[in-house]
């Protein structure tokens, strides 16, 4: 269990953590939502031990020599080297196996290939995760801390690396925290959303609970939605392929209902919440 | 500690700085080669002529330990230029691209991870040096033979042959004392500065103020002997005729203790500081 309580940290040119409470449990994965600058990185960092809080203490209950395990910002890596060379190096410091059947298993475990002999560098930038993420799980820690896992990875990235990060949790009952400003992602693989804004906890609850509670409006795609005598009772945007329909959660069974008995065939119904919103309502 | 100097060996090793930096060095004493081999003669015939006329030289002036000597002359500039740039890059490369924090999540002491970073430095520093000594030394010799040396050291200073290779084999020695100096300082500015141009910019500085410093007088004894610009100098003293030994061992075992004092303060100040 990873537990920071009452976390504050503030840089000459400005406070960027004011006493901030977080904890994950193990084989839980939480969620940090916020925009750029909210102080998620501040956070991780302090969490991870890499810079000293002013006020407040981070408590692990691990009696591991490596209780957390991270990627900060972007992988960091010897890009001038292959993923099994920077293995050996990040494994050899710290006394863990450097063989080579010790190696392929910690590359099987992210999925990442063994054939791929080529320095880093060349790698695109989900099995650059990938392999931090199996330097991340070097020594196993109990805690796995995430900084922005999903910039820049394509859809398919963003997928099996939601794949890996759930499997780690339930298989290896790793406690999990991961940080976003895409709310997307987060919802879909986190059991606990905190949302920071201004170096604060403004909002925090179970993702499902998060959700239900601020969702405002759905993107409905259907084929002739537009001709659509229901929607005319709620307010709509009309988008290219899509309407964006304005109602809360406990109201969409009985809208899709009443498209279906119309005749419209609904082919995708999303939730619009942003970040902004669960923002704002906390505010 | 072993795991790390191993760590450190291979990421050193892995680099193409690495051999661009040899490859560098060696260019240097091949460009020295060749402008001696063409135009030695004529220059040390117009320097010596006179002398040649009352002295004998055994062998030609224009020899191996000349050229060893004037190989040599490039630890003043050129070689701790290049030593820094090139050891400072141990420590920026890894707040550049990242890996610091990555390897400061591992299980591993941040004191220990920044010792290793100094021993690694003095090694490949140690190693640059020695093939410096070794490839100047075959070559000079094999193209030009041994001989007497002569040195302009404010008077001119002869020695004979088995003396000057001597002489020239402890002045590396001396001059690796001065690198690693070298070497061990911009380390410490790394750690200060973080960024690699910024610790390229400032290792340059420190090395121009340091020569400047050299041959200003400050007028007390004690910083005048001791103050660590007035050190560096120290393999060119090999050189006077009438050498001062005791005062040539005393200079190198202070230049040693500020090495490691550098060390330590740039241990302590990495330990304190947070990584981010």
């Amino acid at each position: 269990m990873l537990i920071g309580n009452n976390l504050s940290k503030t840089y000459p040119s400005k406070k960027a953590l004011e006493d901030v409470s977080i904890q994950i449990a193990a084989g839980q994965i939480c969620g940090l939502l916020g925009r750029n600058g909210a102080g998620k990185t501040t956070l991780f960092k302090i969490l991870c031990g890499l810079i000293k809080p002013d006020k407040g203490k981070v408590i692990i209950n691990s009696k591991q020599p490596k209780p957390v395990g991270g990627i900060i910002e972007r992988p960091g890596l010897y890009n001038y080297l292959n993923a099994h060379d920077n293995l050996k190096i990040f494994a050899g410091i710290q006394g863990v196996a450097t063989d080579r059947d010790a190696i392929h298993q910690h590359l099987l475990k992210v999925g990442l290939p063994l054939d791929r002999k080529d320095p880093v560098r060349n790698f695109s930038m989900g099995m650059k995760q990938r392999l931090g993420i199996a330097i991340a799980l070097l020594n196993d820690p109990e805690c796995l801390v995430l900084d922005e896992p999903f910039s820049g990875l394509d859809p398919i990235g963003v997928a099996s690396l939601i794949t890996l990060i759930q499997r780690l949790a339930t298989e290896e009952n790793i406690a999990i925290l991961l940080s976003s400003h895409l709310m997307g992602e987060l919802s879909r693989c986190c059991h606990y959303l905190y949302v920071i804004d201004d170096g604060r906890i403004v909002n925090a609850g179970t993702a499902v609970q998060l959700i239900n509670d601020h969702i405002s409006s759905f993107s409905i795609t259907a084929k002739n939605i537009s001709s659509s005598s229901t929607l005319e009772k709620y307010q709509t945007i009309q988008g290219i392929n899509e309407v964006k329909v304005v109602c809360n959660a406990k109201e969409i069974p009985f809208l899709l209902k009443e498209l279906l008995k119309e005749g419209i065939e609904v082919t995708a119904c999303t939730p619009d919440l942003t970040l902004e919103e669960l923002i704002k309502s906390n505010r | 500690m072993k795991s790390l100097l191993l760590a450190e060996t291979m990421k050193i090793a892995k680099q193409s700085k690495t051999y661009y930096a040899l490859g560098a060095i060696f260019l240097i004493e091949l460009l020295i080669l060749i402008t001696a081999y063409y135009q030695g003669s004529t220059i040390l015939d117009l320097l010596l002529d006179n002398l040649k006329q009352s002295f004998y030289f055994e062998g030609t002036l224009l020899n191996g330990n000349l050229i060893m000597y004037i190989v040599l002359n490039s630890l003043w500039f050129n070689v701790p230029l290049i030593l820094m740039i090139v050891t400072s890059g141990i420590l920026t490369d890894e707040y550049k691209d990242g890996t610091l924090q990555t390897v400061m999540l591992q299980a591993v002491k941040k004191w220990k991870f920044m010792l290793a970073k100094y021993i690694i430095a003095v090694c490949f520093t140690l190693f640059v040096i020695v093939f410096m000594m070794i490839s100047t030394c075959v070559l000079a010799y094999s193209i030009f033979g041994k001989g007497d040396l002569v040195v302009y050291l404010n008077t001119l200073n002869f020695f004979e042959s088995y003396d000057a290779f001597r002489r020239i084999c402890l002045a590396f020695v001396s001059g690796a004392i001065a690198m690693v100096f070298y070497c061990i300082v911009s380390i410490t500015l790394a750690v200060f500065i973080k960024e690699a141009a910024k610790t390229w910019i400032a290792s340059a500085l420190f090395l121009v103020i340091t020569n400047l410093l050299l041959k200003v007088d400050f007028g007390l004894k004690v910083v005048n002997n001791y103050f660590f610009p007035k050190l560096i100098d120290t393999w060119q003293q090999l050189f006077y005729y009438e050498t001062d030994w005791l005062h040539i061992l005393a200079n190198n075992m202070v230049l040693i203790l500020y090495s490691f004092a550098l060390t330590i303060w740039g241990i302590v100040v990495f330990h304190k500081k947070d990584i981010g």
